[in-house]
């Protein structure tokens, strides 16, 4: 079990707005790109035979007091614990996300180290970095919000110059978000290691 | 003479593009910075195509990755099917390889990244002189036909994400076997890199500058612009181009003289049909 802390700007994030504008051209006609929000996630691993549980105050406090994680003049913060997150990571109402994360080892041994020297923690084994795009897309005809299969392939991992645009494949993999998704697949995704690419020979 | 043209195409975020501009007219060829949205028309006109350094879009999404979208850069992609060159110095490098112009074994695909350095216990933007090694490759006679294939040279570097990366097995084999990797990082004497220093952010086959099949398109994550005249080089520089920076001490003519990276420009201008065809420049005596 594990603990997650998901940062996003309060500020108006441009980011996110270039990544809408630039996002909107690459979709499909009659396809529509409405919102897009980024947050960074932080994924507190437990040490092997501890529980999340016996970090998360100190871990909640050190965010709270420290600015390892959150810079609260420009940015707002959501701490997930263990114990009341649910079965399933659910995406904001009317959105679907892209997680993506780096290929390689997801740790971040030096934040981990700097937060270990000011904060003590016990049990906390990791520090693992994702990001996170909310998008919320409609698809043509649609009354409602989608699960952005269509704009997935527009939007997510690139595949050239007109198709994709969050996520650089061979750098990065991903997971999208379609619905609510189990938490022990979100931390299998950011926990192992990545697959590699499909060979281009095997691919139309 | 006819005068080849070389646009520097400018993007909001750039910075280099004034020195680049500098370093190819330096070795002959005619320089114009011209903005991204400047008509597909006007773009056509040039001979040849420079994407500076910088922070295009400032870096948002990724490095390069919203300026790969340029209809600009989808011009350029087309000038380059019809053979002209195309060099990306850096920012320029992270477009191109996000464009999918390097190194085009499925022509148009994105087979590469440039992902963030990666060297133990360092993290981040990186700025330092390093030494890269030219090879044969397609893309020597365009890029380094004024250096032996094995020649050695010292070049700035300044960046974050440098790190070229593929996670397409077939896409590292084809570099490597084709020679596409023109330029890698290698030690002061010309050894391998082994690690950092002399391998400062990890990249596949410490490549520093990929090409595309035909040659006339790289990605250089060095700055040689910034290194076209002697008087770039630091003074502490160890090696032959050191040893002529502290000698040209007090020589405004002599401090004026080549730098090492002058070699990619004249090579260019050697393509075009301009500048010293033939000569050697950056290629020091002295120097591998």
């Amino acid at each position: 079990m594990s603990a997650l802390l998901l940062v996003r700007l309060k500020i108006p994030d441009l980011t996110a707005l270039t990544a809408l504008d630039a996002g909107r051209a690459l979709l499909p006609q009659g396809h529509e790109l409405t919102r897009l929000v980024r947050e960074e996630v932080y994924l507190f691993e437990a040490a092997p035979g501890a529980e999340a549980s016996a970090f998360e105050p100190s871990i909640a406090h050190a965010v709270e007091t420290s600015n390892f994680f959150v810079n609260p003049n420009k940015e707002r913060y959501r701490l997930v614990r263990s114990g009341e997150r649910g079965r399933t990571w659910d995406p904001p109402e009317g959105s679907w996300g892209i997680l993506a994360r780096p290929r390689g080892d997801t740790r971040d041994s030096g934040l981990l180290e700097r937060l270990m020297r000011e904060h003590p923690l016990q049990g906390l084994g990791a520090i693992r970095r994702a990001r996170v795009w909310w998008l919320t897309t409609r698809a043509p005809g649609a009354k409602a919000g989608d699960d952005g299969a269509a704009a997935y392939t527009a939007l997510g991992p690139v595949v050239d110059a007109r198709h994709g645009l969050l996520v650089n494949p061979h750098s990065d993999v991903s997971l999208r978000l379609a619905g609510p998704t189990e938490w022990s697949r979100v931390e299998a995704f950011l926990a192992e290691p990545a697959p590699a690419a499909e060979p281009a020979s095997s691919r139309a | 003479m006819t005068m080849a043209r070389a646009a520097v195409i400018q993007i909001p975020g750039v910075n280099c593009e004034y020195e680049s501009a500098r370093a190819l007219e330096r070795a002959g060829i005619e320089a114009a910075i011209v903005r991204f949205n400047e008509p597909a028309s006007v773009l056509s006109e040039f001979d040849a195509y420079l994407l500076p350094g910088g922070f295009a879009f400032q870096d948002r999404i990724r490095a390069g990755a919203v300026a790969a979208k340029l209809p600009a850069v989808e011009r350029i992609a087309a000038e380059a099917e019809r053979g002209k060159p195309v060099l990306g110095i850096c920012n320029g490098a992270q477009v191109l390889v996000e464009a999918g112009l390097v190194p085009g074994i499925r022509p148009g695909r994105v087979e590469l990244a440039l992902a963030p350095n990666r060297a133990p216990r360092r993290q981040g933007y990186l700025c330092r002189w390093v030494w890269v090694q030219t090879g044969e490759g397609p893309g020597h006679a365009t890029f380094a036909a004024t250096l032996k294939s094995d020649a050695v040279v010292p070049l700035p570097m300044a960046h974050g994400e440098g790190r070229f990366e593929t996670a397409d097995p077939d896409v590292l084999r084809a570099i490597e076997s084709e020679g596409l990797a023109l330029f890698r990082y290698v030690a002061a004497d010309g050894s391998p890199a082994r690690g950092y220093p002399d391998d400062p952010n990890g990249a596949v086959l410490q490549a520093a500058g990929i090409t595309n099949r035909a040659g006339n398109v790289l990605a250089f994550m060095p700055h040689p612009e910034r290194a076209a005249v002697l008087k770039h080089v630091p003074l502490d520089l160890p090696g032959p181009w050191g040893d002529a920076r502290r000698a040209a001490s007090g020589s405004y003519e002599a401090l004026e003289g080549a730098g090492p990276g002058a070699f990619l420009f004249a090579a260019l201008a050697a393509r075009l049909g301009v500048g010293p065809a033939g000569s050697e420049v950056g290629a020091r005596k002295g120097a591998r």
